[in-house]
């Protein structure tokens, strides 16, 4: 109760929490498929009431299938369609990739210390759909999380320092 | 021939069958969109087995309800053996209710020389009608319908808002909202008001595909209430029934059905 009262006090003076940087790796498995589609991946932070609070990326093609991204949809994207048009990004194929974030929420203010989940979700015409959940705590310490792969998403890795 | 009249029944008189035959329901082909718009196509049928087509139902009470609360016909239908089809589109963001109603209907039961027989008249008009020798008679008011909702982009509340008039529902979560492993709170709601002893069937696709139905019957509670957690993923069916003795200048009795098809999304 106390460190939460104090929150608002820390956060407008500590440089540390201004430093944290989280890196995440992203892996897009490759499958054997008959006809092989790039899935629709959006990655996101949701808080502990289960609000989104920063869209990292969305990497889509056509509103038709964003729906099948279900969480996403139902957090984001059916909603925030000027956010969802802003961070738009192109489906990609097979291969690992990095995104980064800062600490900061989708309008760009300092986000709380506290605790977090870290939500992979991808979706695949003629495919499945794969939802890793990694939850972390954004209090300035320096941390390695994984999620182990699913069928539709490879390992996740997640890097706080 | 039994079920050729029953079926004849269906289709004149769309809802009015009795608790004990086919269910009714409308099963929407999408429940969530997520373009500018979209083409549904939904199924209406009655069954037994839940989302297993079986009687071809009339589509003349369907109507589509859209978010700015304003009511449509359907765009097209088909009336199939097994079951009928409605095409509607849907081109503003929000909530759409689809419903399958229509008026309150009254029936006239009665005994004649130990036999049980029924006639189509309310209260004001059955002297008329029976004849001379007719023992406990009872007039029912009989009123059901089917409902789904399909929400396009961000969910609104208009359609989901009831009327107040016979067998509502309201739920805790939006019908968009339902999710697997999160509790949904229903209450039965008649011509407005809170409803206990509201008598419930919950089921879900795939019966013919399980040796075990795992449909849960309940009541609703003095709240007017049930609470249900999903366990998985699907397609859901909720039966509500509710029969009571009234004194109106009309009826005898009351027996209000509603069907009510949703969506539990993954979590």
């Amino acid at each position: 109760m106390k460190k939460a009262a104090m929150l608002p006090l820390l956060l407008g003076l500590s440089s540390p929490l201004l430093a944290s940087q989280m890196t995440i790796t992203v892996e897009i498995p490759q499958l054997e498929a008959a006809q092989y589609y790039r899935p629709y991946i959006a990655v996101w932070i949701e808080n502990e009431q289960q609000q989104p609070v920063k869209l990292l990326a969305i990497w889509q093609q056509k509103p038709d299938w964003l729906k099948d991204l279900r969480r996403f949809w139902r957090k984001t994207g059916r909603s925030d369609s000027a956010l969802v048009d802003a961070m738009t990004g192109a489906t990609r194929g097979p291969g690992s990739y990095q995104l980064s974030w800062d600490g900061l929420d989708n309008e760009a203010n300092k986000v709380a210390a506290g605790n977090y989940v870290l939500f992979v979700e991808a979706a695949r015409e003629q495919g499945g759909r794969s939802l890793q959940r990694q939850p972390f705590s954004w209090d300035n310490s320096a941390v390695t999380l994984q999620q182990a792969a699913e069928p539709e998403l490879g390992q996740l890795t997640v890097t706080i320092k | 021939m039994k079920v050729r009249l029953s079926l004849a029944a269906a289709v004149f008189s769309v809802l009015a069958a009795p608790a004990s035959s086919h269910t009714l329901y409308i099963l929407p082909s999408h429940f969530v969109i997520s373009t500018d718009s979209s083409w549904i196509t939904a199924d209406i049928s009655a069954a037994n087995m839940t989302f297993q087509p079986d009687k071809g139902v009339s589509v003349a009470n369907f109507r589509l309800h859209l978010p700015d609360g304003s009511v449509q016909q359907a765009a097209g239908s088909h009336q199939g053996k097994r079951k009928a089809m409605v095409d509607v589109e849907l081109s503003a963001e929000g909530t759409y209710r689809l419903e399958l109603g229509g008026p309150a209907r009254y029936f006239t039961s009665y005994q004649l020389n130990g036999e049980r027989k029924r006639l189509q008249a309310d209260k004001t008009e059955r002297a008329a009608s029976l004849p001379a020798g007719a023992e406990n008679i009872q007039t029912t008011q009989s009123r059901s319908k089917a409902i789904s909702y399909i929400t396009l982009k961000q969910p609104t509340t208009t359609v989901i808002t009831p009327r107040g008039e016979g067998l509502e529902l309201v739920t805790s979560l939006h019908p968009a909202d339902i999710v697997a492993g999160e509790p949904l709170a229903i209450t039965l709601l008649l011509d407005g008001k809170a409803q206990a002893g509201v008598a419930l069937e919950l089921s879900f696709d795939g019966e013919n595909y399980r040796d075990d139905a795992m449909r849960v019957l309940a009541a609703t509670d003095n709240h007017g209430q049930f609470t249900y957690t999903p366990a998985s993923a699907g397609r859901y069916l909720l039966e509500a029934r509710y029969n009571a003795d009234v004194a109106t200048t009309r009826a005898d009795r009351i027996s209000e059905g509603l069907t009510w098809s949703f969506e539990v999304a993954l979590p």
